[in-house]
């Protein structure tokens, strides 16, 4: 298992650097991941996009549809792109705590 | 060194067994070790170490077989270097066949004696998948698409609930209530894939191809039982399930009774379907199959639509898909497209059927297993991006658009990725 560093705490992640165990994951977290792609605030949209995946995943187990961010955040698609500029998987679902989706992402 | 079972090589040998063509054996027997193959791969480059050199990946391969299936190497293995199949020989060559080559194909256009040396990965490939070897997370996207139709496991209300969400975002954008995402139509004249990352996640590619049909006025539809264009199970050689796969979608333009099969813009997929599919379900095709790019292409050569490249100004360059490229000879399509669509554009070096891969092709994407190496072979493209000094980069493939944003991100490259549609999206004139 590898593992990243981040501010003197070390996490166990999987090859593409999403956190091993999902269950750990608490704001403090989500900060330092996004801290780590290079986003060294997270604002108020950022914890909207992060607070949906989140609770998506917990209850039925997998990342939402863009369309469900968009939805339930009021932001416009291109927005999301630019608050996560890696995108909503290796993005935000990956500051989320989420594990990799499948596919191309 | 740890023993295999008996029941376990005799499963991996079988790929030796029962080839529709003697291509397989001429192929293993083939390499003359003149070593040219080495400076075209990518792995190699950003690895200078000999086992990167895709000789060795081929005589990986050709050593299991000559020592189950040639006299000397039965009798006398050390002698003509033909290995046992243990777990060290499954070790190196998952490592090797699955983690450090993305099937880009390279190697074989520089091959002396033209070796189709990534169809002998594919069959080490196979050969490792038959035992049970497959990467986990490359078998887990294809399990997904087996049990429910997409690699991303997106449930038909979602996938519906979205294509209504872009058809009202297409309405405002084309001022017209008129325009259609048309979903399960029978008797189109297109039947439209889709990769799909683009309706769980990246959507405005989706956008980009409706607004494109309606500009060109086009009779289309796309299927909710069956629009992934993927087949992973190319890259895991497990051809029971890629048939599955292909059949599906040969059974879903039967069923909607379309004339043309437009593939997304997705290298695997359209090699997959359009150029292997025949072969694996073994039958042609009783309809056109096309890529998306060549749809557009004859779009702008036919006037069906206009674009207005002034809206473009940003320096643009094309990188291409391996196998659409190389594989598919797709090259002047992507250039006649972009350069009616955008005032400057300017050419990788190498490009088209020599252009370098962008190292997450092979199914590396989906196998975190080999992330680092991903991105370490990566410093090449981002290295030729970088001497275009463009600020956008096009890409007919989902897959490489997701490479290119890691590359963008690690390498902190400041440009913009785009697919084809995207690009003729932002410079169509709609009247």
């Amino acid at each position: 298992m590898a593992t990243i560093q981040i501010e003197n705490r070390t996490f166990e992640v999987d090859g593409d650097g999403f956190l091993a165990s999902p269950n750990i994951w608490d704001k403090e977290v989500a900060r330092l991941f996004a801290k780590y792609d290079g986003i060294d605030e997270m604002n108020e949209k950022h914890w909207a996009i992060i607070n949906i995946i989140r609770s998506n995943y917990e209850e039925k187990g997998n990342a939402p549809m863009i369309r469900v961010i968009c939805k339930e955040t009021g932001l416009r698609l291109r927005e999301v792109y630019e608050l996560f500029p890696l995108g909503p998987a290796r993005g935000a679902c990956r500051v989320a705590g989420l594990p990799k989706p499948d596919g191309c992402v | 060194m740890g023993e295999l079972s008996k029941d376990k090589i005799k499963k991996g040998l079988e790929v030796f067994a029962n080839q529709k063509d003697s291509k397989l054996h001429a192929h293993l027997n083939a390499c003359v070790h003149c070593g040219l193959c080495a400076e075209s791969c990518i792995y190699y480059n950003a690895m200078p170490d000999e086992k990167f050199v895709p000789a060795k990946k081929v005589d990986l391969v050709a050593s299991v077989y000559r020592r189950y299936k040639t006299l000397t190497g039965k009798t006398i293995p050390g002698l003509v270097g033909a290995r046992k199949l243990d777990e060290a020989t499954v070790n190196e060559m998952v490592d090797l066949l699955y983690g450090a080559c993305t099937m880009c194909g390279r190697c074989n256009t520089h091959c002396s004696i033209g070796i189709d040396i990534s169809f002998v990965v594919r069959t080490g490939r196979k050969l490792l998948t038959n035992m049970g070897y497959a990467p986990d997370a490359l078998q887990s996207t294809i399990n997904s698409a087996l049990e429910t139709g997409n690699n991303m496991g997106i449930s038909e209300t979602d996938f519906i609930e979205t294509l209504e969400w872009l058809q009202e975002d297409l309405q405002m954008e084309v001022g017209n209530n008129a325009a259609k995402i048309p979903i399960n139509e029978t008797g189109k004249e297109v039947l439209y894939t889709l990769n799909p990352r683009e309706p769980k996640f990246f959507p405005l590619s989706i956008s980009a191809m409706a607004k494109i049909f309606y500009a060109a006025n086009e009779s289309w539809t796309i299927s909710t039982k069956m629009y992934d264009v993927t087949n992973y199970a190319y890259y895991t050689g497990n051809e029971v399930e890629s048939q599955i796969i292909v059949n599906r979608l040969f059974d879903e333009m039967q069923n909607l009774g379309a004339k043309k099969c437009v593939l997304a813009e997705c290298g695997h997929g359209s090699r997959a379907f359009r150029w292997e599919g025949p072969n694996v379900i073994g039958k042609s095709y009783p309809f056109e199959v096309l890529t998306s790019v060549e749809l557009i292409a004859g779009y702008i050569r036919d006037g069906r639509i206009k674009l207005d490249p002034e809206k473009i100004k940003d320096l643009v360059t094309i990188h291409d898909p391996c196998n659409l490229a190389r594989s598919g000879g797709i090259v002047e399509e992507q250039r006649y497209i972009i350069k009616n669509a955008v005032t400057n554009f300017t050419e990788m070096t190498p490009s088209g059927i020599e252009n370098l891969c962008c190292g997450g092709g092979g199914g590396q994407l989906a196998m975190s297993e080999y992330n680092e190496r991903r991105i370490k072979i990566a410093r090449i493209k981002a290295e030729q991006i970088q001497k275009t000094g463009a600020k956008i980069v096009a890409t007919p493939c989902h897959n490489c658009v997701d490479q290119l944003t890691q590359i963008n991100s690690t390498y902190k490259l400041g440009i913009q990725i785009k697919t084809i549609a995207e690009i003729v999206a932002d410079a169509l004139i709609i009247d």
